[in-house]
């Protein structure tokens, strides 16, 4: 297999990682809390690849907004019932609940959807080189990666434009002062709970494209998320991007390059990396500043 | 602290190493005695889940000390349990349909299983203690993935089927009755680690642990090396639950991947936290709760109108619900003492 060929498969795993890392981090910056449960959201807009592309037959660009629409919807509804009461009881507890939510969650889906594997077809269309060592690229490759970099330019706009971005980086960074300034850090969590739940149903919707749509849909890509986000700096957005683009590479070159007895350590190195990053640089590579 | 004074603490420790003994003497005496009683099949699938209650009774003690009373969030017990049972199965086993085996004695696999577990305790505790809190979640949690992932995909460690022809010690005359000694000899561990779980949690040095769960700074400033005492819980720690990965090779004859997934970590937290994460006894009625929960589905699934999976989802949505909601309303769990968790 071509370098580029495993470049576009590495840019199409990083894709749907990174949005889904930029929300989840978004969560760790200002709730304050590692989200175990942040790959159930992302399972429900997997859900809606299923139900809007293949028993509604919408293209796909249609339902991407739907899985968008409907997730941040559902996961402020969820996050509303169990973490906005928590706020404030710590870190830990949070997190703690986040893993029986997430528990629920799962199983919830497992109980009305059944546990079958659903794929999903979105008739895209494949272009094949024969330059460069030979590859193809699909329009479905071209829609996860160009959503990836329309929602980066999104969230950058939001995080720098806008006073309800602004809000939420100042409340990431130092709660109290950012109260003391007048910014109303009840409504910068909820703002932050739609946008991560936006950004998770978009990923979970990408994911749903690529490979299948099952109650485990989430739950299978939440371990790489989570080491995107810290890798990046937890709290960062940009450092979640290219924290999930590193695991991404990762991952796909150690498949397409390593021999075949290790070739499938990709997801292990990827946490060797999370760990080595977390030791020597533990403020990640955003250098984000760490409360010990 | 609490109710218990010294002197009944004492008594109360030489009881327990009494009904240990006791326990592990019975179980020794079913496995010689070659008895075979015919069981009925309800009975078998109680002992089958309480085994596995027991092994992972082994795994909540540790845990428990680390995070219920140090406040350390060691969110990866399966990997020393893992590292326990692969050391063990692939030193003993005589013969394994797939990966590397060394037929050397039991024993000594046993202890080089052990010695493995410390080893990587120490190098995770030295390496990662420092961090605060929810990143050593982070790393315990990866370093298990990073285990699975080895002996599932590197050669050599026998793939998805893992490594078989371990001998089997608890070995009795009949099937049921191997069963039951090895329910008896692990209950009499369980009540051994019990004993020495709650030595350290009311001994001075387990104050010292409390007070660097609630204020790490502050104790250091008393003078107490606090980076010392929080290696030496993970080394307790790594000790016991490789222990418990040994005993699972052992009772078992062989490991595989599955036995040591992401789900085992997560249900022996939940049983922790549901009990009440700082006491003992808590930690391991939490986990009887949860463990018996999967029991009664066992069996109550006949009686509803629903297939087995479906059962089985709504058991642990029931589990996830509980966790919600003792965290939400009572952080300190049911058996938990909830003046002790004013930090965490």
């Amino acid at each position: 297999m071509g370098v580029i060929q495993s470049v576009i498969f590495g840019l199409q795993l990083g894709s749907y990682i990174a949005i889904a890392a930029v929300g989840f981090t978004l969560i760790y910056g200002v709730v304050n809390f590692i989200n175990f449960a942040y790959g159930e959201y992302m399972t429900i807009g997997a859900f809606m690849t299923f139900i809007t592309v293949n028993q509604w037959g919408l293209p796909a660009i249609v339902g991407l907004f739907i899985a968008l629409v409907v997730t941040a919807g559902l996961g402020w509804i969820v996050s509303r019932i169990v973490f906005v009461p928590m706020q404030g009881t710590g870190a830990i507890p949070m997190l703690m609940a986040s893993i029986g939510l997430g528990m629920f969650l799962r199983n919830f889906y497992q109980l009305i959807a059944g546990g079958e594997v659903r794929f999903v077809d979105i008739g895209a269309s494949q272009f094949e080189f024969d330059v460069l060592g030979g590859f193809f690229i699909s329009t479905q490759h071209i829609l996860i990666i160009a959503s990836a970099f329309i929602i980066f330019a999104l969230i950058h706009v939001l995080l720098t434009r806008t006073q309800a971005g602004i809000a939420m980086r100042a409340t990431s960074q130092n709660e109290l002062l950012a109260r003391a300034s007048g910014i109303r850090t009840k409504q910068v969590r909820r703002n932050v709970w739609i946008v991560a739940s936006a950004l998770a149903g978009v990923s979970g919707f990408l994911i749903g494209t690529t490979t299948f749509v099952s109650p485990l849909t989430g739950f299978n890509q939440i371990l790489l998320v989570l080491a995107a986000a810290i890798l990046g700096g937890a709290g960062s957005a940009y450092g979640a991007f290219i924290g999930a683009y590193i695991i991404a590479f990762v991952i796909t070159f150690t498949t397409a390059y390593l021999p075949t007895e290790i070739s499938g350590l990709g997801e292990t190195l990827a946490f060797l990396v999370l760990i080595i990053v977390l030791l020597v640089r533990p403020s990640g590579l955003a250098d984000v500043e760490v409360e010990a | 602290m609490s109710a218990e004074t010294p002197s009944v603490e004492g008594r109360q420790d030489r009881l327990l190493w009494i009904a240990g003994l006791v326990l592990v003497l019975l179980g020794l005496a079913v496995m010689m005695s070659g008895i075979a009683p015919g069981l009925s099949g309800p009975i078998l699938i109680v002992i089958e889940v309480g085994i596995f209650f027991l092994l992972y009774a082994l795994l909540v003690l540790p845990v428990n000390v680390q995070f219920g009373v140090s406040g350390l969030v060691n969110f990866g017990p399966v990997l020393w349990f893992g590292i326990g049972g692969y050391a063990t199965a692939m030193l003993a086993s005589t013969g394994s349909y797939q990966g590397q085996t060394f037929g050397l004695p039991w024993p000594f696999a046993v202890l080089v299983g052990v010695v493995l577990a410390v080893l990587v305790g120490l190098l995770l505790g030295v390496t990662t203690l420092q961090l605060r809190g929810d990143f050593l979640a982070v790393v315990t949690l990866a370093s298990a993935e990073i285990f699975y992932g080895i002996v599932e995909k590197v050669g050599g460690f026998g793939g998805a089927t893992g490594i078989g022809g371990v001998p089997r010690i608890f070995e009795a005359g009949s099937f049921p009755m191997t069963d039951v000694a090895v329910t008896f000899i692990l209950a009499g561990i369980v009540v051994f680690v019990y004993a020495l779980a709650q030595r350290i949690t009311f001994s001075p040095y387990g104050r010292v642990l409390k007070a660097i769960r609630s204020d790490e700074d502050a104790t250091e400033a008393l003078g107490k090396p606090t980076f010392r005492y929080k290696i030496l819980v993970f080394v307790y720690g790594a000790i016991i639950m490789g222990l418990a990965g040994s005993l699972l090779a052992l009772y078992n004859g062989a490991v595989s991947p599955g036995f040591i997934t992401l789900d085992v970590t997560v249900l022996v937290w939940i049983g922790m936290l549901i009990g009440g994460a700082g006491s003992n006894r808590g930690a391991v009625f939490g986990l009887a709760i949860v463990m018996g929960l999967q029991l009664f589905t066992r069996f109550a699934n006949d009686a509803f109108p629903v297939s087995q999976s479906e059962f089985a989802a709504l058991r642990l949505m029931i589990v996830g619900l509980l966790l919600v909601v003792i965290i939400r309303f009572r952080p300190s769990g049911i058996w938990g003492n909830p003046e002790e968790r004013e930090v965490l």
